[in-house]
Protein backbone atom coordinates (compact mmCIF):
# COMPACT_ATOMS: atom_id res chain seq x y z
CA UNK A 1 0.00 0.00 0.00
CA UNK A 2 0.88 3.50 -0.50
CA UNK A 3 1.58 5.46 2.21
CA UNK A 4 0.21 9.62 1.86
CA UNK A 5 -1.53 11.60 4.23
CA UNK A 6 -4.55 11.15 2.07
CA UNK A 7 -4.72 7.29 2.28
CA UNK A 8 -4.16 7.89 5.98
CA UNK A 9 -7.01 9.61 6.35
CA UNK A 10 -9.08 7.67 4.31
CA UNK A 11 -7.39 5.02 5.74
CA UNK A 12 -8.52 6.24 9.56
CA UNK A 13 -11.52 7.47 8.79
CA UNK A 14 -13.17 4.73 7.27
CA UNK A 15 -11.74 2.36 10.44
CA UNK A 16 -13.70 5.44 12.74
CA UNK A 17 -16.70 5.24 10.96
CA UNK A 18 -16.56 1.54 11.33
CA UNK A 19 -16.01 1.44 14.71
CA UNK A 20 -19.03 4.27 15.74
CA UNK A 21 -21.41 2.84 13.30
CA UNK A 22 -20.56 -0.77 14.97
CA UNK A 23 -21.18 0.63 18.41
CA UNK A 24 -24.05 2.33 17.08
CA UNK A 25 -25.77 -0.54 15.28
CA UNK A 26 -25.50 -2.65 18.12
CA UNK A 27 -27.57 0.10 20.65
CA UNK A 28 -29.63 0.26 17.36
CA UNK A 29 -30.52 -3.50 17.78
CA UNK A 30 -31.46 -3.07 21.59
CA UNK A 31 -33.55 0.17 20.68
CA UNK A 32 -35.51 -1.63 18.03
CA UNK A 33 -36.39 -4.29 19.93
CA UNK A 34 -36.98 -2.80 23.42
CA UNK A 35 -38.17 0.48 22.67
CA UNK A 36 -41.31 1.33 24.65
CA UNK A 37 -42.02 5.16 24.68
CA UNK A 38 -45.08 4.53 27.28
CA UNK A 39 -42.85 2.60 29.34
CA UNK A 40 -40.79 4.11 32.45
CA UNK A 41 -38.23 1.16 33.06
CA UNK A 42 -34.93 1.75 33.76
CA UNK A 43 -33.92 0.66 30.19
CA UNK A 44 -36.28 2.55 28.34
CA UNK A 45 -35.02 5.83 30.16
CA UNK A 46 -31.28 4.67 29.60
CA UNK A 47 -32.43 4.18 25.58
CA UNK A 48 -33.95 7.79 25.41
CA UNK A 49 -30.80 8.97 26.38
CA UNK A 50 -28.75 6.92 24.37
CA UNK A 51 -29.88 7.69 21.25
CA UNK A 52 -29.81 11.81 21.73
CA UNK A 53 -26.01 10.76 21.74
CA UNK A 54 -25.70 8.41 19.43
CA UNK A 55 -27.56 10.69 17.00
CA UNK A 56 -25.48 13.66 17.11
CA UNK A 57 -22.27 11.39 17.41
CA UNK A 58 -24.02 9.49 13.90
CA UNK A 59 -24.67 12.94 12.53
CA UNK A 60 -20.83 13.38 12.45
CA UNK A 61 -19.93 10.07 11.04
CA UNK A 62 -22.87 10.13 8.29
CA UNK A 63 -21.14 13.76 7.35
CA UNK A 64 -17.52 12.09 7.16
CA UNK A 65 -18.76 9.64 4.68
CA UNK A 66 -20.16 12.75 2.46
CA UNK A 67 -16.49 14.51 2.60
CA UNK A 68 -15.13 11.15 2.19
CA UNK A 69 -16.28 10.88 -1.44
CA UNK A 70 -14.52 13.59 -2.21
CA UNK A 71 -11.28 13.07 0.03
CA UNK A 72 -11.66 9.60 -2.61
CA UNK A 73 -11.73 11.48 -5.55
CA UNK A 74 -9.21 14.25 -4.43
CA UNK A 75 -6.80 11.32 -3.67
CA UNK A 76 -6.95 9.40 -6.35
CA UNK A 77 -6.21 12.25 -8.33
CA UNK A 78 -3.33 13.59 -6.36
CA UNK A 79 -1.35 10.31 -7.17
CA UNK A 80 -2.18 9.71 -10.28
CA UNK A 81 1.54 10.68 -11.26
CA UNK A 82 2.47 7.66 -9.56
CA UNK A 83 0.86 5.37 -12.14
CA UNK A 84 2.20 4.86 -15.64
CA UNK A 85 -0.28 5.90 -18.19
CA UNK A 86 -2.85 7.60 -15.28
CA UNK A 87 -3.67 10.76 -15.97
CA UNK A 88 -6.71 11.49 -13.28
CA UNK A 89 -8.22 10.21 -10.99
CA UNK A 90 -9.50 7.73 -13.53
CA UNK A 91 -6.50 5.99 -14.45
CA UNK A 92 -5.62 6.12 -11.01
CA UNK A 93 -9.06 4.19 -10.16
CA UNK A 94 -8.10 1.51 -12.84
CA UNK A 95 -5.29 0.19 -11.62
CA UNK A 96 -6.94 -2.75 -9.56
CA UNK A 97 -10.68 -4.24 -9.97
CA UNK A 98 -11.45 -2.85 -6.61
CA UNK A 99 -11.44 1.88 -7.79
CA UNK A 100 -14.49 1.82 -9.38
CA UNK A 101 -16.70 -0.52 -7.51
CA UNK A 102 -15.41 1.59 -4.55
CA UNK A 103 -16.21 4.67 -5.80
CA UNK A 104 -20.01 3.63 -7.02
CA UNK A 105 -20.39 2.70 -3.15
CA UNK A 106 -19.15 6.00 -2.05
CA UNK A 107 -20.88 7.35 -4.22
CA UNK A 108 -24.29 5.54 -3.65
CA UNK A 109 -23.47 5.61 0.95
CA UNK A 110 -23.36 9.75 0.41
CA UNK A 111 -26.20 9.79 -0.80
CA UNK A 112 -27.79 7.54 1.70
CA UNK A 113 -25.68 9.19 4.61
CA UNK A 114 -26.90 12.50 3.91
CA UNK A 115 -30.72 11.40 3.26
CA UNK A 116 -29.72 9.53 6.89
CA UNK A 117 -29.02 13.45 8.51
CA UNK A 118 -32.09 14.57 6.97
CA UNK A 119 -34.41 12.01 8.38
CA UNK A 120 -32.16 12.03 12.31
CA UNK A 121 -32.85 16.15 11.74
CA UNK A 122 -36.44 15.45 11.10
CA UNK A 123 -36.33 12.87 13.93
CA UNK A 124 -34.99 15.17 16.11
CA UNK A 125 -37.71 18.20 15.35
CA UNK A 126 -40.31 15.94 16.99
CA UNK A 127 -40.96 15.77 20.35
CA UNK A 128 -41.48 11.86 20.71
CA UNK A 129 -38.91 10.75 18.96
CA UNK A 130 -41.22 9.81 15.89
CA UNK A 131 -38.87 8.11 13.64
CA UNK A 132 -37.34 6.10 15.69
CA UNK A 133 -37.41 2.56 14.63
CA UNK A 134 -36.68 3.54 10.95
CA UNK A 135 -34.24 5.60 11.54
CA UNK A 136 -32.26 2.62 13.70
CA UNK A 137 -33.30 0.39 10.80
CA UNK A 138 -32.06 2.59 8.47
CA UNK A 139 -28.90 2.97 10.28
CA UNK A 140 -28.63 -0.88 10.17
CA UNK A 141 -28.88 -0.79 6.43
CA UNK A 142 -25.87 2.14 5.95
CA UNK A 143 -23.98 -0.05 8.60
CA UNK A 144 -23.56 -3.08 6.21
CA UNK A 145 -22.68 -0.44 3.02
CA UNK A 146 -20.36 1.82 4.79
CA UNK A 147 -18.62 -2.03 5.80
CA UNK A 148 -18.67 -3.02 2.31
CA UNK A 149 -17.27 0.10 0.90
CA UNK A 150 -14.46 0.08 3.53
CA UNK A 151 -13.73 -3.17 2.98
CA UNK A 152 -13.27 -2.33 -0.74
CA UNK A 153 -11.44 0.57 0.01
CA UNK A 154 -8.90 -1.38 1.72
CA UNK A 155 -8.39 -3.70 -0.60
CA UNK A 156 -8.37 -0.42 -3.62
CA UNK A 157 -5.61 1.15 -1.47
CA UNK A 158 -4.08 -2.02 -0.67
CA UNK A 159 -3.56 -3.03 -4.18
CA UNK A 160 -2.28 0.14 -5.98
CA UNK A 161 0.90 -0.84 -7.47
CA UNK A 162 2.99 1.78 -8.85
CA UNK A 163 4.26 -1.26 -11.47
CA UNK A 164 0.99 -1.30 -12.93
CA UNK A 165 0.27 0.10 -16.26
CA UNK A 166 -2.82 1.46 -16.52
CA UNK A 167 -5.41 3.41 -18.72
CA UNK A 168 -5.55 7.30 -19.34
CA UNK A 169 -8.87 8.40 -19.23
CA UNK A 170 -8.74 9.19 -22.72
CA UNK A 171 -9.38 5.61 -23.26
CA UNK A 172 -11.46 5.05 -20.65
CA UNK A 173 -14.12 7.90 -21.49
CA UNK A 174 -13.33 7.44 -25.05
CA UNK A 175 -16.13 7.16 -28.17
CA UNK A 176 -14.77 3.77 -29.18
CA UNK A 177 -14.93 1.90 -25.32
CA UNK A 178 -16.76 -0.64 -25.13
CA UNK A 179 -18.30 0.08 -21.57
CA UNK A 180 -21.07 2.55 -20.01
CA UNK A 181 -18.86 5.36 -19.96
CA UNK A 182 -18.04 5.08 -23.61
CA UNK A 183 -21.42 4.53 -24.06
CA UNK A 184 -21.81 8.02 -22.35
CA UNK A 185 -19.46 9.69 -24.13
CA UNK A 186 -21.09 8.48 -27.38
CA UNK A 187 -24.23 9.69 -26.93
CA UNK A 188 -25.26 12.61 -29.16
CA UNK A 189 -24.39 16.26 -27.76
CA UNK A 190 -27.44 17.93 -28.72
CA UNK A 191 -29.86 15.20 -27.98
CA UNK A 192 -28.12 14.93 -24.65
CA UNK A 193 -28.53 18.82 -24.30
CA UNK A 194 -32.08 18.71 -24.57
CA UNK A 195 -33.04 15.92 -22.40
CA UNK A 196 -30.64 17.89 -19.95
CA UNK A 197 -32.59 21.23 -20.21
CA UNK A 198 -35.73 19.58 -20.39
CA UNK A 199 -35.46 17.67 -16.90
CA UNK A 200 -33.24 20.61 -15.22
CA UNK A 201 -36.84 22.54 -16.01
CA UNK A 202 -39.14 19.72 -15.45
CA UNK A 203 -37.40 19.34 -12.29
CA UNK A 204 -37.40 23.25 -11.62
CA UNK A 205 -41.20 23.51 -12.20
CA UNK A 206 -42.38 20.43 -9.90
CA UNK A 207 -39.56 22.24 -7.10
CA UNK A 208 -41.91 25.85 -7.49
CA UNK A 209 -45.32 24.19 -7.74
CA UNK A 210 -44.20 21.84 -4.13
CA UNK A 211 -42.58 25.07 -2.71
CA UNK A 212 -45.92 26.57 -3.28
CA UNK A 213 -48.91 24.04 -2.61
CA UNK A 214 -47.03 21.91 -0.79
CA UNK A 215 -48.12 19.02 -2.95
CA UNK A 216 -45.83 16.50 -5.36
CA UNK A 217 -43.19 15.96 -2.83
CA UNK A 218 -42.30 12.42 -3.97
CA UNK A 219 -42.81 13.41 -7.63
CA UNK A 220 -39.72 16.16 -6.98
CA UNK A 221 -37.76 13.71 -5.20
CA UNK A 222 -37.75 11.06 -7.91
CA UNK A 223 -36.54 13.91 -10.56
CA UNK A 224 -34.01 15.03 -8.71
CA UNK A 225 -32.56 11.82 -8.96
CA UNK A 226 -33.59 11.43 -12.50
CA UNK A 227 -31.98 14.57 -13.01
CA UNK A 228 -28.99 13.65 -11.13
CA UNK A 229 -28.28 10.70 -13.59
CA UNK A 230 -29.28 12.69 -16.04
CA UNK A 231 -26.16 15.01 -15.23
CA UNK A 232 -23.71 13.15 -14.81
CA UNK A 233 -24.59 11.33 -18.20
CA UNK A 234 -24.50 15.21 -19.09
CA UNK A 235 -21.26 15.93 -17.91
CA UNK A 236 -19.33 12.74 -19.85
CA UNK A 237 -21.17 13.06 -23.14
CA UNK A 238 -20.81 17.45 -23.23
CA UNK A 239 -20.27 19.45 -20.33
CA UNK A 240 -16.74 18.26 -20.11
CA UNK A 241 -16.10 18.49 -23.50
CA UNK A 242 -16.73 22.64 -23.49
CA UNK A 243 -14.52 22.97 -20.65
CA UNK A 244 -11.84 21.42 -22.03
CA UNK A 245 -12.46 22.31 -25.83
CA UNK A 246 -11.45 19.25 -27.36
CA UNK A 247 -14.00 17.29 -28.69
CA UNK A 248 -12.85 13.56 -27.88
CA UNK A 249 -12.57 14.45 -24.30
CA UNK A 250 -15.00 13.23 -22.18
CA UNK A 251 -13.31 12.40 -18.56
CA UNK A 252 -15.56 13.72 -15.89
CA UNK A 253 -12.52 13.73 -13.59
CA UNK A 254 -10.16 15.95 -15.30
CA UNK A 255 -12.36 18.90 -14.24
CA UNK A 256 -11.12 18.17 -10.91
CA UNK A 257 -7.72 19.21 -11.57
CA UNK A 258 -6.18 22.75 -11.43
CA UNK A 259 -6.08 23.27 -15.36
CA UNK A 260 -9.35 23.69 -14.95
CA UNK A 261 -9.53 26.00 -12.15
CA UNK A 262 -10.65 22.92 -9.88
CA UNK A 263 -14.41 23.76 -11.65
CA UNK A 264 -15.15 19.91 -10.59
CA UNK A 265 -15.28 20.53 -7.09
CA UNK A 266 -18.05 23.09 -7.14
CA UNK A 267 -19.97 21.78 -9.88
CA UNK A 268 -20.08 17.93 -8.36
CA UNK A 269 -20.86 19.45 -4.94
CA UNK A 270 -23.80 21.70 -5.89
CA UNK A 271 -25.04 18.31 -7.80
CA UNK A 272 -24.89 15.44 -4.92
CA UNK A 273 -26.04 18.37 -2.40
CA UNK A 274 -28.99 18.76 -4.50
CA UNK A 275 -29.99 15.40 -5.25
CA UNK A 276 -29.50 14.44 -1.54
CA UNK A 277 -31.76 17.26 -0.22
CA UNK A 278 -33.79 16.14 -3.23
CA UNK A 279 -34.32 12.95 -2.27
CA UNK A 280 -34.92 14.02 1.59
CA UNK A 281 -37.60 15.95 0.52
CA UNK A 282 -39.59 12.32 -0.72
CA UNK A 283 -38.13 10.56 1.85
CA UNK A 284 -39.27 12.62 4.79
CA UNK A 285 -42.88 12.89 3.05
CA UNK A 286 -43.21 9.21 4.19
CA UNK A 287 -43.59 10.49 8.15
CA UNK A 288 -46.12 13.17 7.45
CA UNK A 289 -48.41 10.85 9.06
CA UNK A 290 -46.56 10.93 12.36
CA UNK A 291 -48.65 13.53 14.91
CA UNK A 292 -45.63 15.07 16.57
CA UNK A 293 -44.18 15.88 12.59
CA UNK A 294 -47.27 17.23 10.76
CA UNK A 295 -46.66 20.83 11.28
CA UNK A 296 -42.61 20.23 11.06
CA UNK A 297 -42.46 18.22 8.06
CA UNK A 298 -43.66 21.06 5.24
CA UNK A 299 -41.28 23.57 6.86
CA UNK A 300 -38.65 21.68 6.37
CA UNK A 301 -39.10 20.19 2.99
CA UNK A 302 -39.98 23.38 1.93
CA UNK A 303 -36.14 24.55 3.59
CA UNK A 304 -34.50 21.32 1.55
CA UNK A 305 -36.62 22.11 -2.11
CA UNK A 306 -35.16 25.50 -2.08
CA UNK A 307 -31.77 24.75 -1.39
CA UNK A 308 -32.09 21.50 -3.95
CA UNK A 309 -32.97 23.56 -6.74
CA UNK A 310 -30.98 26.45 -6.09
CA UNK A 311 -28.04 23.50 -5.64
CA UNK A 312 -29.25 22.22 -9.34
CA UNK A 313 -29.33 25.47 -10.86
CA UNK A 314 -26.11 26.42 -9.92
CA UNK A 315 -24.91 23.11 -11.16
CA UNK A 316 -26.39 24.12 -14.71
CA UNK A 317 -25.27 27.38 -14.84
CA UNK A 318 -21.77 26.27 -14.34
CA UNK A 319 -22.39 23.74 -16.81
CA UNK A 320 -23.72 26.50 -19.41
CA UNK A 321 -21.15 28.53 -18.85
CA UNK A 322 -18.37 27.36 -21.45
CA UNK A 323 -21.05 26.19 -23.55
CA UNK A 324 -22.26 30.23 -23.77
CA UNK A 325 -19.05 31.97 -23.52
CA UNK A 326 -16.26 29.63 -24.30
CA UNK A 327 -15.10 29.64 -28.40
CA UNK A 328 -15.36 26.21 -28.64
CA UNK A 329 -18.36 24.85 -30.88
CA UNK A 330 -19.24 21.61 -30.28
CA UNK A 331 -22.72 20.52 -33.07
CA UNK A 332 -21.30 19.81 -36.38
CA UNK A 333 -18.24 18.43 -35.15
CA UNK B 1 -51.37 18.93 37.76
CA UNK B 2 -48.05 17.61 38.21
CA UNK B 3 -48.16 13.32 38.79
CA UNK B 4 -44.82 11.11 39.73
CA UNK B 5 -45.63 7.37 38.64
CA UNK B 6 -43.13 5.07 39.88
CA UNK B 7 -40.32 7.76 40.40
CA UNK B 8 -36.80 5.98 40.77
CA UNK B 9 -33.37 7.94 41.18
CA UNK B 10 -30.03 6.34 41.52
CA UNK B 11 -26.82 8.43 41.56
CA UNK B 12 -23.57 6.36 40.42
CA UNK B 13 -25.26 3.55 39.61
CA UNK B 14 -23.25 0.34 38.75
CA UNK B 15 -20.19 2.29 41.51
CA UNK B 16 -19.13 1.68 44.57
CA UNK B 17 -20.67 5.20 45.99
CA UNK B 18 -24.07 4.34 44.07
CA UNK B 19 -27.10 5.79 46.03
CA UNK B 20 -30.99 5.64 45.55
CA UNK B 21 -32.31 8.68 46.19
CA UNK B 22 -35.20 8.23 45.51
CA UNK B 23 -37.45 4.83 45.92
CA UNK B 24 -40.43 4.54 43.69
CA UNK B 25 -42.46 7.54 44.44
CA UNK B 26 -45.89 8.07 43.34
CA UNK B 27 -47.61 11.27 44.28
CA UNK B 28 -49.73 13.53 42.65
CA UNK B 29 -50.28 17.52 43.49
CA UNK B 30 -52.84 19.34 42.03
CA UNK B 31 -52.69 22.02 40.53
CA UNK B 32 -52.84 25.82 42.54
CA UNK B 33 -51.68 24.65 45.58
CA UNK B 34 -48.90 25.08 47.77
CA UNK B 35 -46.95 21.38 48.60
CA UNK B 36 -43.63 21.14 50.55
CA UNK B 37 -41.25 18.19 50.90
CA UNK B 38 -40.00 17.98 54.34
CA UNK B 39 -37.94 15.72 55.80
CA UNK B 40 -34.52 15.37 56.91
CA UNK B 41 -30.93 16.04 54.72
CA UNK B 42 -30.82 13.00 52.45
CA UNK B 43 -34.13 12.00 52.86
CA UNK B 44 -34.89 12.85 48.79
CA UNK B 45 -36.58 16.40 48.83
CA UNK B 46 -34.00 18.21 46.21
CA UNK B 47 -33.57 15.21 43.81
CA UNK B 48 -37.37 14.89 43.96
CA UNK B 49 -37.98 18.72 43.31
CA UNK B 50 -35.42 18.12 40.93
CA UNK B 51 -36.86 15.62 38.85
CA UNK B 52 -40.42 17.68 38.80
CA UNK B 53 -38.36 20.55 37.95
CA UNK B 54 -37.12 19.16 35.05
CA UNK B 55 -33.56 19.57 35.98
CA UNK B 56 -32.59 16.20 36.19
CA UNK B 57 -34.26 12.90 34.80
CA UNK B 58 -35.22 9.68 36.96
CA UNK B 59 -33.61 6.78 36.54
CA UNK B 60 -37.00 5.13 36.03
CA UNK B 61 -40.41 6.00 36.47
CA UNK B 62 -42.24 9.20 34.33
CA UNK B 63 -43.64 12.93 35.30
CA UNK B 64 -46.75 14.37 34.18
CA UNK B 65 -47.63 17.87 34.09
CA UNK B 66 -50.74 18.63 33.37
CA UNK B 67 -50.80 15.52 31.20
CA UNK B 68 -47.98 16.18 29.35
CA UNK B 69 -45.20 13.63 29.54
CA UNK B 70 -41.92 14.96 30.77
CA UNK B 71 -38.97 12.72 31.36
CA UNK B 72 -39.33 11.34 27.55
CA UNK B 73 -38.71 14.46 26.38
CA UNK B 74 -35.20 14.94 24.43
CA UNK B 75 -33.50 17.79 26.26
CA UNK B 76 -33.73 20.74 23.47
CA UNK B 77 -37.66 20.28 24.58
CA UNK B 78 -37.08 19.75 28.02
CA UNK B 79 -35.48 23.34 28.71
CA UNK B 80 -37.83 24.90 27.09
CA UNK B 81 -40.57 23.60 29.36
CA UNK B 82 -38.24 24.23 32.30
CA UNK B 83 -37.41 27.78 30.74
CA UNK B 84 -40.99 28.48 30.17
CA UNK B 85 -43.42 26.60 33.12
CA UNK B 86 -40.94 26.88 36.42
CA UNK B 87 -39.59 29.02 38.57
CA UNK B 88 -36.73 28.22 40.66
CA UNK B 89 -35.55 29.54 43.90
CA UNK B 90 -32.81 28.22 45.12
CA UNK B 91 -30.99 27.28 48.72
CA UNK B 92 -27.94 29.17 48.36
CA UNK B 93 -30.12 31.89 45.56
CA UNK B 94 -27.22 31.22 42.74
CA UNK B 95 -27.13 34.82 41.56
CA UNK B 96 -23.99 35.43 39.17
CA UNK B 97 -22.07 37.85 41.08
CA UNK B 98 -20.55 40.91 38.93
CA UNK B 99 -23.40 41.26 37.59
CA UNK B 100 -26.40 43.78 38.49
CA UNK B 101 -29.68 42.90 40.10
CA UNK B 102 -31.45 43.78 37.31
CA UNK B 103 -29.56 41.35 34.91
CA UNK B 104 -29.68 38.63 37.23
CA UNK B 105 -33.26 38.99 36.97
CA UNK B 106 -33.39 38.88 33.24
CA UNK B 107 -31.36 36.49 32.11
CA UNK B 108 -33.57 33.71 32.32
CA UNK B 109 -36.01 35.47 29.66
CA UNK B 110 -33.09 36.28 27.25
CA UNK B 111 -33.17 33.06 24.85
CA UNK B 112 -36.89 33.25 24.69
CA UNK B 113 -36.36 36.35 22.70
CA UNK B 114 -38.57 39.48 24.14
CA UNK B 115 -37.48 42.83 23.52
CA UNK B 116 -34.94 44.22 26.14
CA UNK B 117 -37.15 47.06 26.41
CA UNK B 118 -40.44 45.06 26.87
CA UNK B 119 -38.04 42.78 29.24
CA UNK B 120 -36.49 45.51 31.18
CA UNK B 121 -40.18 47.22 32.41
CA UNK B 122 -40.67 43.47 33.30
CA UNK B 123 -38.04 42.82 35.65
CA UNK B 124 -38.30 46.83 37.04
CA UNK B 125 -42.20 45.73 37.50
CA UNK B 126 -41.20 42.65 39.59
CA UNK B 127 -38.72 44.79 41.44
CA UNK B 128 -41.10 46.69 42.50
CA UNK B 129 -43.27 44.11 43.59
CA UNK B 130 -40.94 42.54 45.87
CA UNK B 131 -40.06 46.38 47.32
CA UNK B 132 -36.35 45.96 45.92
CA UNK B 133 -36.08 47.94 42.67
CA UNK B 134 -34.15 50.50 44.56
CA UNK B 135 -31.42 48.34 44.40
CA UNK B 136 -31.52 46.88 40.67
CA UNK B 137 -28.39 48.86 39.23
CA UNK B 138 -26.56 47.50 42.32
CA UNK B 139 -24.35 44.33 41.79
CA UNK B 140 -25.93 41.27 43.50
CA UNK B 141 -22.95 40.50 45.67
CA UNK B 142 -23.38 43.72 47.88
CA UNK B 143 -26.97 42.83 48.96
CA UNK B 144 -28.31 41.06 52.02
CA UNK B 145 -29.17 37.62 52.34
CA UNK B 146 -33.15 38.77 52.41
CA UNK B 147 -32.50 41.30 49.50
CA UNK B 148 -30.97 38.02 47.35
CA UNK B 149 -33.57 35.92 48.37
CA UNK B 150 -36.41 38.65 46.76
CA UNK B 151 -33.73 39.10 43.34
CA UNK B 152 -34.22 35.21 43.46
CA UNK B 153 -37.38 35.49 43.64
CA UNK B 154 -38.05 37.86 40.88
CA UNK B 155 -35.74 35.77 38.27
CA UNK B 156 -37.67 33.21 39.35
CA UNK B 157 -40.88 35.15 37.98
CA UNK B 158 -39.60 36.71 34.63
CA UNK B 159 -40.89 34.13 32.65
CA UNK B 160 -44.35 33.91 34.41
CA UNK B 161 -44.21 30.51 35.48
CA UNK B 162 -47.02 28.61 36.30
CA UNK B 163 -45.27 26.15 39.09
CA UNK B 164 -42.62 27.50 41.28
CA UNK B 165 -39.92 25.67 43.03
CA UNK B 166 -38.22 26.40 45.61
CA UNK B 167 -35.68 24.61 47.69
CA UNK B 168 -34.86 25.10 51.40
CA UNK B 169 -35.53 28.73 50.66
CA UNK B 170 -35.36 29.60 54.39
CA UNK B 171 -32.41 28.03 54.98
CA UNK B 172 -30.39 31.30 55.40
CA UNK B 173 -32.90 33.53 56.62
CA UNK B 174 -33.72 35.09 60.23
CA UNK B 175 -37.25 34.10 61.60
CA UNK B 176 -38.62 37.51 60.29
CA UNK B 177 -37.35 37.27 56.78
CA UNK B 178 -38.41 34.17 56.21
CA UNK B 179 -42.02 35.13 57.16
CA UNK B 180 -41.76 37.83 55.02
CA UNK B 181 -40.57 34.71 52.27
CA UNK B 182 -44.33 33.27 52.51
CA UNK B 183 -45.71 36.02 52.47
CA UNK B 184 -44.38 36.70 49.30
CA UNK B 185 -45.32 32.93 48.07
CA UNK B 186 -48.70 33.23 49.21
CA UNK B 187 -48.95 36.62 47.13
CA UNK B 188 -47.82 34.01 44.68
CA UNK B 189 -50.04 31.15 44.99
CA UNK B 190 -53.16 33.73 45.21
CA UNK B 191 -52.01 34.69 41.71
CA UNK B 192 -53.02 31.10 40.85
CA UNK B 193 -49.55 29.52 40.96
CA UNK B 194 -48.81 26.15 42.11
CA UNK B 195 -45.62 26.35 44.90
CA UNK B 196 -43.91 23.30 45.79
CA UNK B 197 -41.23 24.09 48.44
CA UNK B 198 -38.58 21.53 49.86
CA UNK B 199 -38.20 22.56 53.11
CA UNK B 200 -36.98 20.71 57.00
CA UNK B 201 -37.99 24.10 58.56
CA UNK B 202 -41.85 23.78 61.03
CA UNK B 203 -42.17 27.83 59.85
CA UNK B 204 -42.20 26.55 56.13
CA UNK B 205 -44.70 23.37 57.19
CA UNK B 206 -46.85 24.44 59.83
CA UNK B 207 -47.60 27.73 57.60
CA UNK B 208 -51.31 28.34 56.69
CA UNK B 209 -50.84 28.85 53.31
CA UNK B 210 -49.35 25.52 53.18
CA UNK B 211 -52.46 23.14 51.19
CA UNK B 212 -49.87 19.85 50.85
CA UNK B 213 -47.55 18.33 53.10
CA UNK B 214 -45.54 15.34 51.78
CA UNK B 215 -43.50 13.87 54.28
CA UNK B 216 -40.05 12.31 52.91
CA UNK B 217 -37.43 9.69 54.78
CA UNK B 218 -35.05 7.45 52.88
CA UNK B 219 -36.27 8.37 50.04
CA UNK B 220 -39.91 6.92 50.34
CA UNK B 221 -42.98 9.16 51.40
CA UNK B 222 -43.82 8.46 54.89
CA UNK B 223 -46.19 10.77 55.28
CA UNK B 224 -48.94 12.82 53.10
CA UNK B 225 -51.83 15.07 54.60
Amino acid sequence: MLINPAIIALVSGSLLSCMVLIYASTIGIRILRGWDITSGSEQQLVFERKTYLISTVLGAVMAYEVFSLLLFVYTADHIHGLFVGAMCAAGTLNVNDYGYPTLNLKILNAVVCGIWIIVNHTDNRGFDYPLIRPKYKFLLAITAMVLLESFLQWQYLKGLNPNVITSCCGTLFSEEAETIAGEMAHLPSYSTKVLFYSSLLLTLRVGIHFTITGRAARIFSYLSFWFFLVSIISTIAFVSVYFYELPTHHCPFCLLQREYGYIGYPLYLSLFGAAILGGGVGVIERFNYKESLREIIPGIQKGLCLTAMIGFLIFAVISTYPILFSDFILEGY
Amino acid sequence: MIELLNVTKTYNAGKQSEFTALKGIDLAFDANRVIVLKGPSGSGKTSLLSIVGCMARPTSGRVRIDGRELTSLPERFLSEVRRSSFGFVFQSYHLIKGMTVLENVMIPAYPIGVKRRLLKERAMALLEKLQIASKAVQDVQTLSGGEQQRVAIARALINSPAFIIADEPTAHLDTDLARELMAILADLHAEGRTILIASHDSLVFESEIVDQVVELRDGRVVGHC
